[in-house]
Formats: C-alpha cells, sequence, structure tokens
C-alpha cells in the first residue's frame, strides 16, 4: 500500500466534499448529503488502512507549500502512532455521525449547507490531527474552531444559536491567544516548525543544555491556555454546555473526536515537552481535577439530556488531563479514544429521544415513553452509560483505571481523591438519567421543565436505520474498545503498561458500583421520589444548578467592564476627540467671523492700524 | 515591450478616463460607464504585468522612469517600483477596477462622479510609483483634495460636515508635512528631490533626523487613520458613497503607511529607529481603541470605519517594528505590507457588501436588521467572508499578514504584541455583533423585499473575494514580491 497516496486521500476528500457540497449543491440537499458521506467513507477507509499498515516508525510525507527566504514552510501529513489511531477515530466517528444526520436532519432547509459544514469540520480536525508542523496546526486548530463556531450557529435565526455560537467562538479565541503566544515562543525555541522535530528535542527525558526550564515551563503553561479554551476546562468550560443549541448530530461530534478533542490532543501531541515543565504538569492536574469536579456536580442536577451529556463531557477531558498531568501519555489518550466512541455513541442516543418525543427534558423523555418505543436506542444508552460511568467491562471502565492508577506520584493522593470523587458523581449522574428514561415514575416529585412534544413526523418509524446503524456501531465500538488498551499502547510506543491488579482496581468499581445504586435508590426503585440525594440542601441543589453562578461572575466581572470600556471609548471619541477637533474647528471659524467684524470698511481705522504696527516694527528693529 | 513607459501608462490609466469622461457629455451615462470600466481594466492589466515583468531576483527599484519638470527648482518626474509599490499598485487597478463596477447603478451627477474619482486614483498610482518627493506631494495631494467633492456632494449622513472634517483633518497633516519635506530638501543642499539621493545624504544628521521624523511621520500618519488622529476616517468612511469607501479605506489610507515608509523611513532611518517605540505603542493604542469603539458603533459603516482604525494600527505596527531594526525587522515589513494589500481588498469587499444593503434600504443602523444571511445570501455571505477576513481566519490573506506582524511583535516589543495579540479578542467581539445582530437572527420582517446580488453585481464582490482567498491559500506569491522592497540605507 502507497502510504503518501493513502494519506492524501484521507486529508482531501473532506475538503473536496466540503468545496463541491457547498458550491455546487447547495440546493440538491440529497447530493450534497451523499458526496459528502462517500467522502467521509473515502478518509474512513484510507486512514484505517494506514493504521493497520502502519510502520514502526514515524512517516512524514510534507510538500513544500512556499518559502519566505530560505525558510521553507512544508505542510503534510505526520503518521506516527498518536496520528494514526485519533485519525481513525475521527474518521469513523464523522462518518457515522453523518449518516445520522441523513435522517435527523431529513427536513431541515439547510440540510445541503450541514453536510458541507461537516465535511469542513472533518477536515479541519483531520489535517490538524496529522499536522506535521506547528503552522499547519494552528491554522487548523483555528479551522476547527470556525467549523464548530458555523455549525453551533448552524440556525441562525435562534437567537440562542448565534449567541451561543459566538460564545463558543469567544471563548476559545481567549484560549487561542495563548496558544499562539506560546507557539511563537516555541517556534523561537527550537528554531524549527517541523512537529517530529519538536518532539525529538523534548521526547527524551531530560532537558537539552541550551533551553532554559523557565522558558519550558512558559511555553507549556501558554499552550496549556489553549487547550483550556478548547477543551472547556475551568476557568474557559462555560461556553461547552450552551454549545447544544446546535444540532444533536454536532454536539456529538463537537463532544467526542473533534473541536474538544483538539485541545486534548495537543497536550498528547507536545507530552514530552509537558514532561519537562512540572510546575505545568501540577498546575494540569489542579485545573483538570476541579474541572471534573466542578461539571460533575452540575451534571447531578441538570435536566436538559443534552446539558448532563455535556457536563459530563467537559468532567471526561478533565479526566483525560489527569492522565496526562499525571505523567502518563498512554492513560490520557486511551481514555481520549474511549471516551469519543462513547460520548458520541451517548448524543446520538440523544437525539433519537429528542427527535422523537420533542423535548430535551430527562423527565419528559422518559414520561413520554421513548424507552419503550426505541429499544435499540435504550440498548446503545446502558451500553454508553455503563461506559462512561465506569461500570466493569465497558470501555470507560479500563482508561478510567489507567488513569486512577497514574495518579499515584508523592503529592498527588489529593488528585486520586479528587479523581474517585468525580468517578462517584459521573456513575451517579449517569444512571440517573439512565433511569429517568427507562424507569418513568409520573407520580414522583419530578417535575419537566419543557413538556413533550411528539414530532410531526412521529408516524415515520421510531427508529430510522439511518438512525440506528450508527448507535449499534458506536455501541460495539464502546463495548470492545477497552479492550484494545495494548494495541494502543503498542502503537503509541508506550514501553510499559502498568496493568492494575484486581486489588488496585476494586476501590474504583467500587466507587462506581455505589454511584449506581445510590442513583437506583433516588431514581430507580419503584416509588423512587426521583429527586437526587443534592435536593436535601437547596442551597446546593440551587448552587449546581446555576452552575455555580460562573455565567453571572463572568458577566459582572468581565463583560459589563469590557462593555463599560468600550462605552468609555466610545465617549471618549464622540464626546472628547471629536467634540475637541470640532470646537477647535468652529472656534476658528468664529474668529474669522469677529475678525471679519472689524473689516467695516472704517478707511481710517485701517491706517491707524497700519502705522501702528509698522511703527513698532521699526522701533523694535531699532532697537537691536 | 523594451522601454515602454509602463508606470506611466499605469499612472495615465485613471487620467485618460478623466479626460474621457470630461469630453462625453453628461447625458451618455453609459458611455461613461464603460469608458471608465474599460480604462480600470486597462490599469489592472498594466499592473498585473508590472508584476509579472519585475525581476524579484534583482529586486531594488525597477523600470525607472526619469525625465526634467521643473528644472530651475530641481524637481523632476522620477518613477519606479519596488515591492511594496507593485503590491500596492496591483491593490489600487483591483479597488478601482471593482469600485467602477459596484457604482454602475449610480443615476445622479454620473459625469462628475467618475471624473472626481479617475483623478482619485491617478493621484494613488502617482505616489505609489513616485520617487521624487515633490512629486510624490504633488500625487498626494492631487489623491486627497477629490474626496471633499465626492463626499460632499454624493454622500450621506451630515456629508458636508464629514467632508469639512476630512479635509481639515489632511489638510492639518499636509502643514506638518510640508515643512518637513522641505526641510528634507533644504538640509540635503537643496540639489535634488530624489528620494533615493536624499537617503545617501550625509547631512542628514541623527539630531536633524530625530527632529524631522515626527512631522513626516504624523503627517502621513493622519492619512492611515493613527491614532489619536484617526478622527477624520470612520466619520469619512460613513458618508462617504460605497464606491469611495473601497477607495478610500482600501487605498487612500494605505497611501499615508506608504508615505512614512517610503519618505520618512527610506530617508530618515535613525529618526525612525529612534521614535519607533513611541510610534509603535500608539499603534498598538489603537489597535486595541479601534475594537474597543468598534464594539458600540451601531451603524455598519461605523464598524466597519473604526475596524479599519484598529487594522491600520496593525499596519503601522508592523512599520515601527521594521524601523526599530532587529533580526525580526523584515517579518514586521513583510506583515506590514501584506496587511495593507489584504486590508485594502478587505474592507472594499465590507464596503461593497454594506453599500449593497444600504442602496435599496436607506439604512444602515446595525440594531434594524436580523437574519440578513437568509434574505440576500449572497450579499449577507460576502459580508461574512469579510468578516472572517477581518477576524484573522486561516485562508484569508488578513491571516498571514496578522501573523507575521504579531510574530515580529512578541519578539521585538513583548507587551505591545502580548496585547495587540489580545486584541484579537476583541476584533471577534465586535465582528461576531455585528453578525449575530445584523446578519444571523431572527429575520427583520421589514426587509424581505431585498433584492439579492445578481450576476452582474456579483462580479466585482466576487473578485475581491477570489483575491482575499488566493492570496490567503498562496501567500507565497505577495511575499515573494514584498521581500524586494528596497530597505532603508
Amino acid at each position: 500500500m502507497n502510504h503518501e497516496l493513502l494519506a492524501l486521500a484521507c486529508v482531501t476528500a473532506p475538503l473536496l466534499g466540503f468545496a463541491v457540497a457547498l458550491i455546487g449543491f447547495r440546493r440538491r440537499h440529497s447530493s450534497a448529503a451523499a458526496i459528502v458521506i462517500a467522502s467521509g467513507l473515502v478518509s474512513l477507509v484510507a486512514s484505517v488502512l494506514l493504521l493497520i499498515t502502519a510502520r514502526p516508525e514515524a512517516q512524514a510525507f510534507t510538500a513544500r507549500w512556499f518559502m519566505i527566504e530560505d525558510f521553507s514552510i512544508e505542510f503534510g501529513v505526520l503518521l506516527d502512532g498518536r496520528t494514526l489511531i485519533m485519525g481513525s477515530v475521527v474518521a469513523l466517528i464523522t462518518l457515522c455521525i453523518q449518516v445520522y444526520s441523513l435522517y435527523y436532519m431529513a427536513s431541515d432547509p439547510g440540510k445541503g449547507r450541514f453536510f458541507a459544514f461537516l465535511a469542513l469540520f472533518e477536515w479541519s480536525m483531520l489535517l490538524f490531527v496529522y499536522s506535521a508542523n506547528l503552522l499547519q496546526m494552528f491554522i487548523f486548530w483555528e479551522l476547527v474552531g470556525l467549523a464548530s463556531f458555523l455549525l453551533i450557529g448552524f440556525w441562525y435565526e435562534k437567537p440562542s444559536a448565534v449567541a451561543a455560537a459566538k460564545k463558543a467562538f469567544l471563548m476559545t479565541r481567549v484560549g487561542d491567544v495563548g496558544l499562539f503566544i506560546g507557539l511563537i515562543l516555541l517556534f523561537q525555541t527550537s528554531g524549527t516548525l517541523d512537529v517530529l522535530g519538536i518532539a525529538n528535542i523534548f521526547e527524551p527525558h531530560g532537558l537539552p543544555e541550551s533551553i532554559a526550564p523557565q522558558r519550558i515551563e512558559l511555553i507549556a503553561m501558554l499552550l496549556f491556555v489553549g487547550v483550556i479554551g478548547k477543551s472547556a476546562q475551568f476557568p474557559l468550560h462555560t461556553w461547552l454546555p450552551d454549545a447544544m443549541e446546535g444540532p444533536t448530530p454536532v454536539s456529538a461530534l463537537l463532544h467526542s473526536a473533534t473541536m474538544v478533542a483538539a485541545g486534548v490532543f495537543l497536550v498528547t501531541r507536545f507530552h514530552g515537552l509537558f514532561l519537562d515543565a512540572p510546575t505545568t504538569m501540577t498546575t494540569i492536574l489542579w485545573i483538570a481535577t476541579f474541572t471534573a469536579l466542578l461539571s460533575s456536580t452540575m451534571a447531578m442536577v441538570a435536566k436538559d439530556m443534552k446539558r448532563v451529556l455535556a457536563f459530563s463531557s467537559i468532567s471526561q477531558l478533565g479526566f483525560m488531563l489527569m492522565g496526562l498531568g499525571a505523567g502518563s501519555l498512554f492513560a490520557g489518550y486511551f481514555h481520549l479514544t474511549t471516551h469519543a466512541f462513547f460520548k458520541a455513541l451517548l448524543f446520538l442516543c440523544a437525539g433519537a429521544y429528542i427527535h422523537s418525543s420533542g423535548t430535551n427534558d430527562l423527565i419528559a423523555i422518559g414520561r413520554a415513553g421513548a424507552a419503550r418505543r426505541m429499544k435499540i436506542t435504550t440498548i446503545g444508552l446502558v451500553v454508553g452509560g455503563a461506559a462512561l460511568a465506569g461500570i466493569p467491562m465497558f470501555a470507560g471502565f479500563f482508561s478510567k483505571e489507567h488513569i486512577l492508577s497514574a495518579l499515584h506520584g508523592p503529592g498527588q493522593m489529593i488528585f486520586k481523591i479528587g479523581a474517585f470523587g468525580a468517578a462517584f458523581m459521573t456513575a451517579y449522574y449517569t444512571f440517573r438519567m439512565v433511569f429517568l428514561i427507562m424507569r418513568p415514575n409520573p407520580n414522583s416529585q419530578a417535575t419537566p421543565d419543557e413538556p413533550a412534544y411528539p414530532h410531526d413526523d412521529a408516524h415515520g418509524p421510531a427508529e430510522p436505520l439511518a438512525m440506528i446503524l450508527p448507535i449499534i456501531v458506536l455501541s460495539l465500538g464502546a463495548l470492545v474498545i477497552g479492550f484494545f488498551g495494548d494495541k494502543i499502547g503498542a502503537i503509541l510506543h508506550v514501553e510499559h503498561i502498568h496493568h492494575p491488579t484486581i486489588g488496585e482496581m476494586a476501590p474504583a468499581v467500587v466507587v462506581a458500583l455505589l454511584g449506581v445504586v445510590l442513583a437506583w435508590i433516588d431514581f430507580g426503585r419503584a416509588n423512587a421520589k426521583q429527586r437526587g440525594f443534592v435536593s436535601l440542601v437547596p442551597a446546593a441543589e440551587k448552587l449546581f444548578e446555576k452552575r455555580w453562578y460562573i455565567d453571572e461572575i463572568y458577566n459582572t466581572a468581565i463583560v459589563r467592564p469590557v462593555i463599560m470600556i468600550a462605552k468609555l471609548c466610545y465617549g471618549t471619541e464622540t464626546r472628547g476627540l471629536d467634540k475637541g477637533i470640532d470646537s477647535l474647528a468652529y472656534s476658528t471659524a468664529k474668529v474669522g467671523r469677529e475678525v471679519a467684524r472689524g473689516h467695516v470698511g472704517r478707511l481710517q481705522l485701517y491706517i491707524g492700524v497700519a502705522v501702528v504696527v509698522v511703527a513698532s516694527l521699526v522701533f523694535y528693529v531699532g532697537m537691536r | 515591450m523594451p522601454g515602454f513607459p509602463i508606470l506611466t501608462a499605469t499612472i495615465l490609466c485613471p487620467l485618460i478616463a478623466l479626460l474621457v469622461t470630461l469630453l462625453i457629455p453628461g447625458r451618455h451615462e453609459k458611455a461613461i460607464k464603460i469608458a471608465n470600466t474599460l480604462c480600470a481594466l486597462a490599469s489592472v492589466i498594466l499592473a498585473i504585468t508590472i508584476w509579472a515583468q519585475y525581476d524579484r531576483s534583482v529586486g531594488g527599484f525597477q523600470m525607472m522612469e526619469d525625465m526634467a519638470w521643473l528644472p530651475s527648482f530641481d524637481i523632476r518626474y522620477t518613477v519606479g517600483v519596488d515591492g511594496a509599490g507593485v503590491v500596492l499598485g496591483l491593490l489600487t487597478a483591483i479597488v478601482f477596477f471593482t469600485g467602477v463596477l459596484s457604482m454602475w447603478t449610480l443615476k445622479t451627477r454620473v459625469k462628475e462622479y467618475f471624473a472626481f474619482k479617475a483623478a482619485l486614483v491617478f493621484g494613488v498610482f502617482g505616489v505609489f510609483f513616485a520617487l521624487d518627493i515633490f512629486a510624490f506631494f504633488f500625487f498626494y495631494e492631487i489623491a486627497v483634495l477629490p474626496m471633499y467633492p465626492l463626499i460632499a456632494i454624493w454622500g450621506s449622513t451630515r456629508k458636508e460636515y464629514s467632508a469639512m472634517k476630512l479635509t481639515l483633518f489632511l489638510m492639518a497633516g499636509s502643514v506638518l508635512l510640508f515643512p518637513g519635506l522641505i526641510a528634507l530638501y533644504v538640509q540635503a543642499g537643496g540639489e535634488t528631490w530624489n528620494i533615493l539621493e536624499l537617503a545617501q545624504s550625509p547631512q542628514y544628521t541623527r539630531t536633524f533626523q530625530i527632529f524631522c521624523y515626527p512631522f513626516i511621520y504624523i503627517g502621513f500618519g493622519v492619512l492611515a487613520g493613527m491614532f489619536p488622529f484617526h478622527g477624520w476616517s470612520p466619520t469619512g468612511h460613513v458618508a462617504a458613497p460605497t464606491a469611495v469607501s473601497m477607495l478610500h479605506a482600501g487605498v487612500l489610507m494605505k497611501l499615508g503607511a506608504f508615505g512614512i515608509l517610503r519618505i520618512g523611513m527610506t530617508c530618515l532611518p535613525l529618526g525612525a529607529a529612534y521614535w519607533a517605540p513611541t510610534f509603535a505603542t500608539l499603534a498598538t493604542a489603537g489597535i486595541i481603541y479601534g475594537a474597543f469603539v468598534a464594539m458600540r458603533q451601531t451603524d455598519f459603516k461605523y464598524v466597519i470605519g473604526f475596524s479599519s482604525v484598529s487594522h491600520m494600527g496593525i499596519v503601522l505596527l508592523g512599520l515601527n517594528i521594521y524601523a526599530g531594526g532587529g533580526d525580526v525587522a523584515q517579518t514586521g515589513l513583510d506583515g506590514a505590507i501584506f496587511q495593507m494589500f489584504a486590508h485594502g481588498i478587505m474592507t472594499a469587499l465590507f464596503f461593497s457588501a454594506v453599500g449593497f444593503i444600504y442602496d435599496q434600504t436607506h439604512d444602515r443602523d446595525i440594531r434594524h436588521f436580523g437574519g440578513l444571511v437568509s434574505q440576500v445570501p449572497i450579499a449577507g455571505s460576502m459580508f461574512i467572508l469579510a468578516a472572517m477576513c477581518g477576524m484573522g481566519v486561516p485562508g484569508f490573506a488578513s491571516f498571514w499578514a496578522e501573523l507575521l506582524v504579531f510574530i515580529a511583535a512578541v519578539q521585538t516589543y513583548p507587551v505591545l504584541g502580548i496585547l495587540a495579540i489580545v486584541g484579537l479578542i476583541f476584533t471577534a467581539a465586535y465582528t461576531l455583533r455585528v453578525l449575530g445582530k445584523a446578519m444571523f437572527g431572527p429575520r427583520n420582517k421589514n426587509w424581505e423585499h431585498l433584492v439579492d446580488v445578481g450576476v452582474w453585481a456579483l462580479l466585482p464582490r466576487a473578485i475581491l473575494v477570489g483575491v482575499l482567498l488566493l492570496f490567503g491559500f498562496f501567500p507565497n506569491l505577495i511575499l515573494d514580491m514584498i521581500r524586494s522592497t528596497v530597505w532603508g540605507p
């Protein structure tokens, strides 16, 4: 197999799909969808072939894009363990979601545009993942952000969608500023844009002597700022829950294999560099652990299904970063991979329920009888939920185990405790969601915020093939991917994978089961109150529901001051600078008028003034 | 065609347009429009030919022409181009051509309008090619003056006020500039006005340069929308008719920046280096200030006007990095000139999209619109594309320009560089605000009747988008050219 051609096909097919669908078939929706899906299929086949036939050593296929002086900018595809796995995951999940969208978006007037943007999203993400060059990485990082902006705001007549898209773009851009400066410094320090070259500088343990440790700390910290924005970590996490304003397939893509995954992937890409920056690594651990806990609390009380899943994404991304921050590339990467499957799966299930019951509200979906009507979807929900909760033998279980056992270093006890706390809450809120849907109880104390409105096309099949097929594929993925840990480790060239013993696994299993059992007591069993244990402390429930008031705080502490400054500048401009200049001009004109008033035609006065002026001049000259 | 005076021919294109326009009786509007289109097209072809003929391996000034003009004052007509001149010449030709096309529907005083406009472009070409300070200033004034009638007659929204304000500001700039230029001539011994010869003059001591440079910088800076002397520019943009806004923001503001580079930094490198930190600080202040003011504006054109102040701040920042010297000086210059070009095309696109909507609605308040992109998909998309370019999205020319300036800035003036990059957030904020309010959101029922861009009206806009994308994907095309720009001695 010619790897170069395969790589080329893999990364250009979505671009072609995007261009053809957007320009040629904006109104011929089905053709646009077919073209995009065909291109997605090409990418999938190519990326999987590349993965299967991969050489043990890294390969880079680059072509010179252009030269500035004697500095060549090379763009291309870097094939090593990290890119190959992620590339296949991206292609597979995107294709599933594209097929799913065939039915989900079938009656949308913007279907053609939707598919075109999906292809743009895939293209950006693939070229970001496969990047062989720092500049290329940054460009596609930005394009991933642009594509999410376009897709979150896809229903652009809906003000909430527009606001969400704007928020996502702005908040990730805050992070991008850090990333951008970090990349400039990284380039300055390493003298090359070549990703592999940079990796080789930092991959061996210990820093090269020519590089000051503080500088690496600074670079790593700045790169991490970018990750905070993209992967929705505290304090830049607030855009992700709002991003569910986009169509559900977009959420599924955004939360699993693209966008938020890009941030974590960046850390795995330069993990060698991060390992050389211990202070940054500790910072990552703090932020990741705090984020995981914070967002789990919000997920425990949210009633909107997509919002629960969004909070869980934030917390799972925190888990990945915990693993990476603890120094284990494998743990973080493995969880990134497994999470992509089960989170996409859960969102697709959510989309199916929402599509048929016309509401996002968990309680309403359950009471509408969705679980009975849609059996395969419900199986998918249970599989995805079990994987997310870390129930043994499901995907999330294995990768979470690796993260927990990676947290063993000195001083990491506190993070380990935090991780257990988050794992417990994860199991609890996941099964809260599962039980609310599967075991609806119209007499419970739970009150839906939003009643169910069955769709107009509810008379169609409840579970059309186009929606069910991706759910089945992803369910299988979420079932089996956990067993591929060793394989993934081998492709990543991780030398020794620490396999947790039964004794080490036990606490995590106990914690997860505890969460499930508590969820059963609160929501699952017959006559459950379905109010959750958090409601025992109303203040806490309120706090969690209000998302810790973080949005409000930002509004008061950042947005308002920015608007104040803008107002101040506006005032300076209109009342200060403009007025000043205007009054200068008007007073000049006034002086002119006043002077003109003296020109009244009295010759005597003119001559008199002239004589006085000449006399003083003569006098002045004479005195010298 | 060896010996063919191609630069003069290019300068003459708009002059011919002017003369022909004057000769054709005013009632033959179509003939006037066709004549102008043809002359503009000729200038595009010539500008592309200049681009193609310019020998990048040699670099420096090429296609020189030189002849006596006013011998008793040593004034000569000397023209020549370096990389910057080639790039900006092409920019002018493109904006001229697309501007004529987008005013195809003009009905009032067609003859006068096209005559003034041709005069303006004539001056602009002259400035970009002139190598004699006197000729430079002569063309410069020709380019600036027609703005007054163009705004006062065909404008809207307090047009007399804006036209007067603009003229007074620019005159004030010229008042600073004129003694500065004469000082250059006198100090060097009063024998030549030639920029290249003056640049070699041993008489320009450091003290003289430090004293003289601010006159030139601020004098030209007024036209470049330099903070805090930018007040005329947004007001002028708002009042001007579409094609004049296009030329005005697209090309005219670049004259100022070009003057700083061509005369200030070439002749007075020591003065430029001395003042670089100060002016770089002002430039950065302009980047951020412009973005903040744009955030509060409610008029489409005011938003774009202040975004121009912000984007021209990037040009000036790049120029001052160049003036300051050091390893990344060339990167700063590359970015600055690239930004001049990219911003020129981008603003032209912005104004042409807004003009298209304004022509039908006679309203420019962004709060009065909503969901435009579904009402007029093509015009709306054009606006969105320009907005993306403004935000520095990869794939558009601005991305590279900003990237280069910021890379250089972080290394030369770290604090300013970081502030300028943070400015990107506020740029996104005001851009997305406009998009969210006017382009997206619920449709405003008042504008359901709007007609979208037709095939002919699409042409100029498609050209502008194409150029932005072309140089966004192949930045080397333009970077190689800029690299041939002559360094200060």
